[in-house]
């Protein structure tokens, strides 16, 4: 089991002011690879740590609690606004676009809930939570490795994913669920809204379900729990590599919010292709 | 009677905190936050216009930003890109195959991405890779006092260190949007091949068969210049009020990427409305 936070010379996406030493270019591109391939092992082996001790760890209920509490309510206010604008933003754009085509504004309710459901539901509101709840985890876990508090822990014989990573894990897979659907609520609502004043569209019309089916909802709740999962283990495997001071952390950081970013996309293509075949 | 007039002359409670009133301090230390960053955004950009004419600007901090921030992000805008346009089409694709509608796929998927989601979603990557790294590099800067050290020297921060830096951020938002363009509508029409059998020349003909415009491709274009100025100045700003420490250099990145995240968002709904 490799170590990352011992490892930080093979972390990817890191560049500083150094020179670049002149090499062929078979030689990045294979350096480039070997990278990847030894970021793709750490964080699987983050994955595979952090769901032993979910299981098997010591129970801490105050920090499930206390994570939870970070993660959840304290974005609830910046999930819902951002989410509203999006609502409401969407149904303007997709009135103006379906206006060139057939006026008829009867369906936009439906089909906006139905791609609210299965797609921009989880996918945005998890892109808006990465962002925070991904720079958190960094921050706070990168600040722990910095000034060796987790060096700390290693040497009274805990491992650092137990205390650390999982309770995050589990607090995550929870409040992305939660706010997901919250969230989702709300974007409904600021479109229905936005349906009523700018195109004359009644609250009665916009409130149907008539295309939303078992697979739609299906395919959300896959990508909350996906996207609740993938948020915490990225960047605390990011949190955990930091190393060199307040830089370090400031670089962390900013790797946890691109790379948690990065994932929810790529997962969004295969599990949106997947539900795509499937129903 | 005579108990009222007692009570009222005895010295008033010492007041109790409620939770009401922990309610109200809570909100109105949030609103004032808010409005401490904005006004601070808002000075920033002052000072910076004021060093624009004429313009004052450090050019090898310039090409070093640009290079670092532009050519080091193509990797990741090429991934989101491509992801995105694949995305759309598959979202797109059980209403095309309910209405038979194959011809429109090109404009139903080019629509959303050229004007909303390639934006949006670069600005976000791109707050999230550059904006965050700046106000990083920046945090670190004034933790380690090299920033009062310039000021020592008589050298502007402003003009040498943050100047550029605006300028880089905007100038890569906006030219990482051209390339989430075309890769988003080359990731669509690939997907579109591949999953609904849609040839990418039909896509094209879609695309271009008078629905969509160039208003709508520089609708989304105008949009990206004004995310990169929000991202540059939330960056900025967060970044140069640092304070305490490694823990303040993570507290003053997360700041930034909320604060870029909820600003983009607002800004882009303001947009909406004001160009369409």
């Amino acid at each position: 089991m490799t170590n990352p936070a011992h490892d930080s010379s093979t972390t990817p996406g890191l560049e500083g002011d150094f020179p670049e030493r002149d090499e062929g270019f078979a030689a990045r591109a294979g350096a480039t690879a070997l990278d990847f391939l030894r970021a793709g092992l750490e964080l699987y082996s983050v994955f595979v740590r952090t769901l032993y001790y979910v299981f098997r760890g010591k129970r801490e209920k105050g920090a499930l609690v206390q994570q939870m509490y970070e993660m959840g309510n304290r974005s609830v206010f910046f999930v819902s606004i951002t989410m509203g604008f999006i609502g409401m933003i969407l149904v303007y754009q997709s009135g103006l676009q379906l206006r060139r085509v057939i006026p008829d504004f009867t369906m936009l309710g439906a089909t906006y809930l139905e791609l609210l459901v299965r797609d921009l539901g989880p996918s945005i509101a998890s892109l808006i939570l990465a962002t925070r709840v991904g720079a958190g985890i960094a921050a706070e876990i990168g600040s722990m490795v910095v000034t060796e508090q987790v060096d700390a822990l290693r040497m009274c014989a805990a491992d650092p994913i137990d205390f650390l990573v999982a309770p995050r894990f589990l607090a995550s897979l929870i409040m992305t669920l939660m706010l997901v659907v919250w969230a989702s609520t709300v974007a409904f609502f600021a479109g229905a809204v936005t349906a009523h004043v700018f195109y004359d569209l009644s609250f009665r019309t916009f409130f149907s379900t008539q295309l939303l089916d078992a697979g739609d909802v299906i395919t959300g709740l896959t990508k909350c729990v996906a996207y609740g999962a993938a948020i915490p283990i990225v960047s605390g495997y990011c949190g955990l590599s930091t190393f060199g001071g307040s830089e370090g952390v400031g670089w962390a950081t900013t790797r946890a919010v691109v790379n948690s970013s990065l994932a929810i996309i790529i997962l969004n293509f295969f599990i949106s292709g997947a539900a795509f075949l499937i129903f | 009677m005579a108990a009222a007039t007692a009570s009222a002359r005895e010295p008033p409670p010492p007041p109790r905190q409620t939770r009401l009133d922990a309610l109200a301090e809570h909100v109105g230390e949030s609103f004032l936050f808010i409005a401490a960053t904005a006004g601070g955004m808002g000075v920033l950009l002052g000072r910076l216009v004021k060093r624009l004419f004429p313009p004052r600007v450090d050019k090898t901090e310039l090409w070093r930003n640009l290079y670092k921030m532009s050519v080091k992000s193509l990797p990741i805008v090429v991934v989101t890109a491509l992801f995105t346009g694949a995305i759309m089409v598959i979202q797109a694709a059980p209403i095309v195959k309910r209405y038979g509608a194959e011809g429109y796929l090109g404009w139903g998927a080019g629509f959303g991405t050229l004007r909303e989601i390639a934006p949006l979603l670069t600005a976000l990557m791109i707050s999230g890779r550059v904006g965050a790294n700046n106000t990083a590099e920046l945090g670190t800067m004034v933790v380690t006092e090299q920033v009062d050290a310039l000021r020592a020297l008589a050298i502007d921060p402003l003009s040498f260190l943050i100047l550029p830096r605006l300028i880089s951020i905007t100038v890569t938002l906006f030219m990482m949007t051209l390339y989430a363009d075309i890769l988003a509508l080359i990731g669509a029409a690939l997907t579109g091949q591949g999953l609904l059998t849609v040839s990418p020349r039909s896509f094209y003909n879609g695309l271009v068969s008078g629905l969509l415009g160039f208003g709508d491709v520089a609708n989304g274009l105008f949009k990206s210049f004004v995310f990169g100025l929000v991202i540059a100045l939330s960056s900025c700003h967060f970044g140069l009020a640092t304070t305490g420490g490694a823990p303040g250099v993570g507290r003053s990145v997360t700041a930034t990427v909320v604060a870029s995240a909820a600003g983009v968002f607002i800004i882009d709904y303001l947009l909406s409305f004001i160009l369409g």
